[in-house]
């Protein structure tokens, strides 16, 4: 009995651990808090191959609408971009992306769009 | 869906910690059974046919063990990608981590099925050519698999580091009942000699494919405490060090067998049984380590050897404790109740556990966190002097482990401000933060070590696997530990963090398997081990009475 509570602890224990990011944004464009005009080449590079197809680009506006952003085929395979115009204000740009090696990862790329 | 995905994350990482085990047990089992089990046979005796069976039946038992985890792996990304990226099931299968996931399985049950199948009698060849297939497919879901530079050397260095561990760590459960199976000095020796040898390939494996990696994902001395990769493969370093300790005692006993077959063989098979510990904490580790980027991508957040210094040159500890609303998120959450309030509107959540944010945090937080530490610490000392005192022989001071279910209430209440009991988001909503469900499972943990160590002690419970919970309760907690993380934005801070709590779990494991050791050893060495692991508790207690975060 003894032996068997352990080992179901063990388990419940090694449910907790926790990860951290693996694919890391190397650099992005636009930057994180970053200005740039309204019509925005957004260029995100990470340290790792991604797989691009099973990836995924949401912006959010700052009236919380959530838009998927079409990822284009371009690029090298640790490059993610996409294309669009966007109206002056602040936005969020979220990256959820699975790595090569079976890792997703997810972060923000907050910024603003100062104009045209 | 999203709410879920950190915790997928994490259960993810368990889950790769579960698959080494297995996969190096499975792989391991094969090997020991083809070249160490089998050739030996004829000349242990008796024991030679029972030890091809024990180590048939616990190796397809791994078999099993790895398709269940790598089902489990596979079914959690498919899950992930379906409900975020709007995929079909059929393209998130066609993920190439699902695809060697896929593999991994089909080589488990070739595996499996030839063990329950044909019994000590498997084909050779079926095995070892499943074994290396399962390897390669292993390795494509490593870190060199997602490199940009340097692949071809990176996968095969990955793929020899879990041969090496495989032959090493994972032979060792076979050894074990393999060396509880013998009765006689000879046929330890022979045994001991052989795994000796083996263990000496699988070494050499493991220090060339980790020399090679260390060498492109570290890259400078100054990443091995500058980043949150080199913590852990120094982490790791120790592990091995320590695990190369028992492995050379291990030689001894062999070599003073071979001299005289009665010497005595118990330190042989208790050694063993600590390695096992040990290597699969070692496991966890790196699957820990799989989802942390190398160090040499982290270019910049590096933390310099001044700023080490700096942050852990003791202070007086923090004994008074800011108050309750100067915290971070009970501070905006009131900001956002009086806005809702002012427009007639529903109050936001300051923070939603799961949706991927760091929450807020000021210098009352830390104050908050230092308190907490300290205290723990005061705890811990208090702890592991009383242990010493009932070591010495001072009879009162058996009921040290009530002091744990002190620590534990403490916990509870206080690691966690901005959840139940002390704050406004509920425990089971609060779970799918996993820094909140570690501290819950750590207060488990903690409690019910403390009680079953207080009846062991005081209460006459005389059963011997009662008492075994402690250490091993123990030595799981320091493995978790080592994994442990803070969700904090600032990736030096949380660096500066990990720093302190890696020499924490690394004591907490050598305190739990010395433990084990003072408990399954007699005489002298075991006399030692009762020894260690009182001061190891006042040595983690010194640590958080020093620890900061600012």
């Amino acid at each position: 009995m003894f032996v068997r509570l352990a080992l179901i602890l063990v388990l419940m224990l090694f449910q907790i651990t926790p990860s951290r990011a693996h694919a890391i944004l190397v650099e992005s464009h636009p930057a994180v808090g970053g200005n740039v005009a309204g019509d925005v080449q957004m260029r995100l590079r990470y340290n790792s191959r991604i797989d691009r197809k099973r990836s995924r680009l949401t912006l959010t506006g700052e009236d919380q609408s959530v838009t998927v952003l079409p990822i284009l085929s371009d690029g090298t395979d640790d490059v993610l971009m996409a294309r669009l115009t966007l109206r002056p204000g602040h936005y969020t740009l979220r990256w959820q992306v699975l790595a090569v090696d079976g890792h997703i990862t997810r972060g923000d790329v907050p910024f603003t769009v100062t104009g045209n | 869906m999203n709410l879920f995905i950190d915790l997928f994350g994490y259960l993810s990482i368990i889950v790769h910690g579960l698959t080494i085990v297995s996969q190096s047990m499975a792989v391991g089992g094969v090997l020991f059974l083809i070249f160490l089990a089998g050739p030996l046979a004829g000349q242990i005796g008796l024991a030679g046919p029972r030890v091809m069976e024990d180590t048939t039946r616990v190796t397809a038992w791994a078999a099993l063990g790895l398709i269940g985890c790598e089902a489990a792996t596979v079914a959690m990304q498919a899950a992930i990608l379906v409900g975020t990226v709007d995929l079909s099931l059929a393209d998130a299968l066609g993920a190439t981590s699902a695809l060697s996931g896929i593999v991994k399985i089909g080589c488990g049950a070739v595996i499996a099925v030839a063990l329950w199948g044909r019994g000590t009698g498997a084909p050779r060849a079926l095995l070892l050519a499943a074994c290396a297939v399962e390897l390669v497919a292993a390795t494509l879901t490593t870190h060199a698999a997602a490199r940009l530079d340097d692949q071809k050397i990176l996968l095969l260095a990955a793929l020899l580091h879990q041969l090496g561990a495989a032959i090493w760590i994972g032979g060792i459960p076979a050894f074990v009942m393999c060396l509880a199976r013998v009765n006689d000095g000879r046929a330890w020796a022979t045994i001991g000699t052989r795994f000796g040898r083996m263990s000496q390939i699988g070494v050499g494996c493991i220090v060339v494919s980790a020399a090679i990696m260390t060498w492109f994902y570290v890259g400078a001395p100054d990443a091995i405490y500058g980043t949150a990769y080199g913590v852990m493969v120094a982490a790791k370093a120790a592990m091995f060090a320590a695990l190369l300790l028992l492995g050379f005692g291990n030689a001894r006993v062999s070599a003073r067998l071979r001299a005289d077959p009665m010497a005595p063989v118990a330190r042989m098979k208790r050694f063993a049984e600590v390695e096992i510990g040990v290597g699969f904490a070692l496991f966890f580790a790196a699957a820990s380590l799989t989802s942390v980027p190398p160090s040499v991508d982290l270019t910049i957040d590096r933390v310099s050897w001044h700023e080490v210094v700096e942050r852990n040159t003791p202070v007086w500890p923090r004994l008074s404790s800011p108050d309750h609303d100067a915290l971070a998120l009970p501070a905006l959450q009131a900001q956002l109740d009086a806005e809702a309030e002012a427009h007639k509107a529903r109050p936001m959540p300051a923070f939603i556990p799961g949706a991927g944010q760091l929450p807020a945090r000021n210098a009352a937080d830390i104050a908050w966190s230092e308190y907490n530490h300290h205290w723990a610490g005061i705890f811990v000392v208090l702890i592991g002097l009383l242990a010493l005192a009932s070591q010495a022989g001072l009879r009162s001071a058996r009921h040290w482990p009530l002091a744990f279910l002190g620590l534990a209430v403490f916990l509870f209440l206080r690691s966690d401000p901005e959840v139940w009991p002390m704050g406004t988001i509920g425990l089971l909503e609060s779970l799918r933060d996993i820094e909140v469900l570690q501290h819950r499972f750590f207060v488990l943990l903690t409690v019910v070590f403390a009680v079953f160590e207080w009846r062991v002690r005081a209460g006459g419970w005389t059963n011997r696997r009662a008492a075994l919970v402690f250490p091993l309760l123990t030595a799981i907690g320091g493995a978790a530990l080592l994994t442990h993380s803070h969700a904090i934005a600032n990736v030096k801070e949380a660096l500066l963090i990990e720093l302190t709590h890696t020499p924490l779990a690394l004591a907490g494991i050598a305190a739990g398997w010395s433990r084990w050791l003072e408990l399954r050893l007699d005489g002298r060495a075991g006399r030692v081990a009762g020894w260690v692991w009182p001061w190891c508790f006042v040595f983690i207690g010194f640590l958080l009475l020093i620890y900061r975060e600012a």
